[in-house]
């Protein structure tokens, strides 16, 4: 009895389950079907994508020349170093198709991704340490003044440069400085132009704060100086900045010419108040200037100039300084650096000044022409690419006072890299009476002058190529 | 008698300086900064140009001393050609100098190269100088690739015809002769260099990614610490390990740069400093850009048997 009613009660499960096995089995052929046809198609589109690429591959075959380019392989050192500097797969994402279609002027700096800068920076800074006796500390006779014996920031500058539009270039450059002992810094405009570059008949014309375009080592700015110190010469006639005036300069550059010659005329306020100070365009700083340039050989160059400016001293008396200069440079064939430089640059000053004379028991002005005249020698040799050895010697007489001074200076240059720098150097310097404004301050005196300087600079950043 | 005399010497001068108005309305001047870009706006311009270059072979493209002569040739030039990617950025300086406004940034003399060439070694990481002196858009020395020639000289034909449009058809014509050649030399330059596929080589400089990449050669180790950083003897030091570890057989050396150094380590390393072109002119007989590369082949093939 009890086997027959277990009999009944699994076929009673088979009657109920038959009908649900057949229905999932149903589903089940069902979803395979779908599946089936999936795979079918998927293998199509495969197919058809396969065919795609073998044309594709045959045309780019068929080209010219491959352009496709791997990726870099690795430095094996580097990675090493763990340490890969620019070295990272640069394959470009644009295809090879791509590349030989016509583009836009500027697709390619369009992938380097909005907020870039459109113009240079570059930071420089330059500390000097300048070391002498008591008495010339004291005095005031040091090539630094009131800096000797002080390691000090000479020039920290800021530099922003590059294109204003198609026409125009701007240059802006912000320095701090230390003029005398203490904490305090000076900051100051040290030029703020910009160059108008589509002039016609080969003019160009600069507008603005500018560091005069007058001489040899005018124009350089302190971190930039082959030496230490701005040449004694440019010191006595132009001030411890040098000539830095607002206003226009234009250059002219002839073409039909077989040598190079670039002609220039200035227009300026004359706030220089060493050499000239009256400081209103109405009555201007004039300035002109030729120069030219010889290559010798491959290896060999000289560059000649002549300078002039003529403008009016604060008591509107005629102040006139003419000028040569001349830069000769030897570079050996392949070589990175000169290995012989030589440079010289001479000034002659034509100043009216009014002198008070007693004539007959009356103290009146008397107006005469004062001349005087100051030049510098340097010559440098660059055996290596990391250090420099060079000399200078200075000569100047005084465009205000009597006197006369000579100095020579050697000094040594070490460049870790292209933006670094160390200098050191020593000055003698000699003047013929003690009595000469301003070296004889605090009542002391120091007709020769022993100095050591120490100079550190750097570059960080952009910062333009230099000239010849 | 005076008078005709003076009327010859003006007939005479009128006569001359018609012909040179005919040459200058006839002929672009262009001016390219590098020899290697002289070279192959010669092959594209053929005698519809006149072309000058700023930098010699045998120099260091990434410190050319900007002279006034080159300011000389900017005044009168109709067009720069330049290699761009910061390479010969100091054509700025010279630009800025000649007064010539057919040829300042943003006119259409003003001829980038480096438009739409695949570029390598772009950094993928934040990059500072103390790195070297590594260059922000990639490595710029891709001139002496002959596989990247298609496209640069695509670009001259682009830039001259923009300033000559009645001539491009015959730029166009001038190219196509030239990669005609660079296909013949492009597969014996493969067939010589085919045995040493994968072979790895020290560089000096590391300006020769993209010529050891196109013919499957690997770049193993630079002897710059840096780039533009002088090598310390630690890096040195390394570097020999290194290849005699690797058995790296080859150093290559640029002209400009220090033979006696790359000598004394590939002595070393049990290997060969071979000096190649690094730009047309770089070394004798490197005349132009076959010349140039087929130069490179036949010394780099040479040193690696």
């Amino acid at each position: 009895m009890h086997t027959l009613v277990v009999v009944c009660l699994m076929l009673l499960v088979m009657l109920v389950a038959s009908p649900v096995a057949a229905q999932e089995a149903d589903t089940l052929r069902r979803e395979l079907e779908q599946m089936r046809k999936s795979f079918e198609t998927m293998q199509q589109n495969y197919q058809k994508a396969m065919d795609a690429l073998n044309d594709r591959i045959k045309r780019l075959e068929s080209t010219p020349a491959p352009i496709a380019v791997a990726p870099a392989p690795p430095s094996a050192i580097q990675a090493v170093q763990g340490a890969p500097p620019g070295t990272g797969p640069g394959s470009s994402p644009i295809s090879p198709m791509d590349l030989l279609r016509p583009r836009e002027p500027f697709s390619l700096y369009g992938r380097r991704g909005s907020g870039q800068l459109l113009f240079d920076m570059g930071i420089a800074g330059d500390f000097v340490g300048s070391f002498a006796p008591h008495n010339v500390q004291k005095s005031g006779a040091g090539t630094f003044g009131a800096e000797t014996n002080r390691f000090f920031p000479r020039e920290v500058e800021v530099a922003l440069f590059g294109q204003v539009d198609p026409f125009a270039r701007a240059e802006v450059r912000i320095e701090a400085s230390e003029t005398s002992p203490g904490t305090d810094t000076q900051v100051s405009l040290a030029e703020a132009n910009m160059t108008l570059l589509t002039l016609p008949y080969g003019f160009q014309a600069k507008l603005g704060q500018m560091r005069n375009r007058y001489g040899l080592t005018n124009p350089i700015h302190e971190h930039d100086l082959p030496y230490v110190d701005r040449p004694n010469v440019l010191r006595n006639f132009f001030g411890d900045e040098g000539l830095v005036e607002k206003g226009v300069e234009v250059t002219w550059v002839p073409d039909f010419l077989p040598f190079y010659l670039e002609a220039l005329a200035g227009v300026f306020n004359g706030d220089n108040s060493t050499a000239f100070g009256y400081g209103r365009i109405t009555q201007p700083l004039v300035t002109g200037r030729l120069r030219t340039f010889f290559e010798l050989s491959d290896t060999s160059a000289i560059q000649l100039g002549i300078s002039g400016a003529t403008g009016q001293t604060p008591d509107r008396l005629s102040s006139t300084i003419l000028g040569y200069d001349m830069k000769y440079k030897y570079r050996p064939e392949g070589w990175l650096h000169p290995l012989l430089t030589v440079s010289s640059e001479g000034l002659y000053s034509m100043r009216r000044v009014e002198e008070l004379v007693t004539v007959d028991d009356n103290v009146v002005g008397k107006k005469s022409t004062r001349d005087a005249f100051g030049w510098y020698l340097q010559g440098e040799v660059q055996p290596v690419r990391r250090w420099a050895f060079g000399a200078r010697y200075d000569a100047s007489q005084f465009p205000t006072q009597p006197g006369f001074e000579w100095a020579i200076g050697p000094y040594v240059s070490f460049f870790p890299s292209e933006f670094l720098r160390f200098r050191l150097g020593y000055k003698y310097t000699e003047r013929d009476r003690t009595q000469i404004t301003p070296f004889n301050q605090n009542d002391a005196t120091a007709r020769a002058v022993n100095e050591v300087f120490f100079q550190a600079s750097f570059v960080l950043g952009a910062h333009p190529a230099h000239p010849f | 008698m005076i008078s005709r005399v003076l009327t010859l010497l003006l007939v005479l001068a009128a006569a001359f300086s018609g012909a040179d108005v005919v040459q200058a309305a006839d002929k672009l001047r262009v001016v390219a900064t590098i020899p290697d870009l002289k070279s192959l706006t010669e092959a594209v311009g053929g005698d519809l140009v006149d072309v000058d270059s700023l930098a010699r072979g045998t120099q260091n493209a990434h410190e050319a001393e900007i002279r006034p002569t080159m300011m000389l040739k900017l005044r009168r030039a109709d067009a720069v050609i330049e290699n761009g990617l910061d390479l010969d950025s100091w054509v700025d300086v010279a630009v800025n100098g000649a007064n010539n406004p057919n040829i300042v940034r943003g006119a259409r003399g003003r001829i980038d190269i480096s438009r739409g060439l695949p570029i390598l070694d772009v950094p993928t990481i934040r990059i500072d100088r103390s790195m070297g002196d590594v260059h922000p858009l990639g490595n710029p020395h891709y001139s002496m690739d002959p596989g990247l020639a298609p496209i640069i000289t695509q670009n001259i034909v682009d830039g001259l015809a923009a300033l000559a449009p009645q001539h491009r058809q015959a730029f166009e014509r001038n190219r196509q002769i030239f990669l005609g050649r660079l296909d013949d030399e492009m597969a014996r330059w493969k067939k010589i260099m085919e045995p040493f596929q994968g072979a790895k080589v020290v560089v000096y400089h590391p300006q020769w990614i993209y010529f050891l990449t196109r013919f499957g050669l690997v770049q193993a180790a630079t002897l710059e610490d840096r780039p533009g950083i002088p090598a310390s003897p630690g890096h040195l030091v390394r570097v020999i390990e290194h290849m005699k570890s690797e058995h790296i057989k080859v150093i290559i050396v640029e002209p400009w740069n220090d033979r006696k150094l790359a000598g004394r380590v590939a002595d070393d390393a049990g290997a060969k400093a071979v000096v190649l072109a690094s730009m047309v002119g770089g070394v004798k007989g490197a005349d132009n850009y076959f010349s140039a590369i087929d130069f490179n082949i036949k010394t780099l093939s040479e040193a690696l048997k």
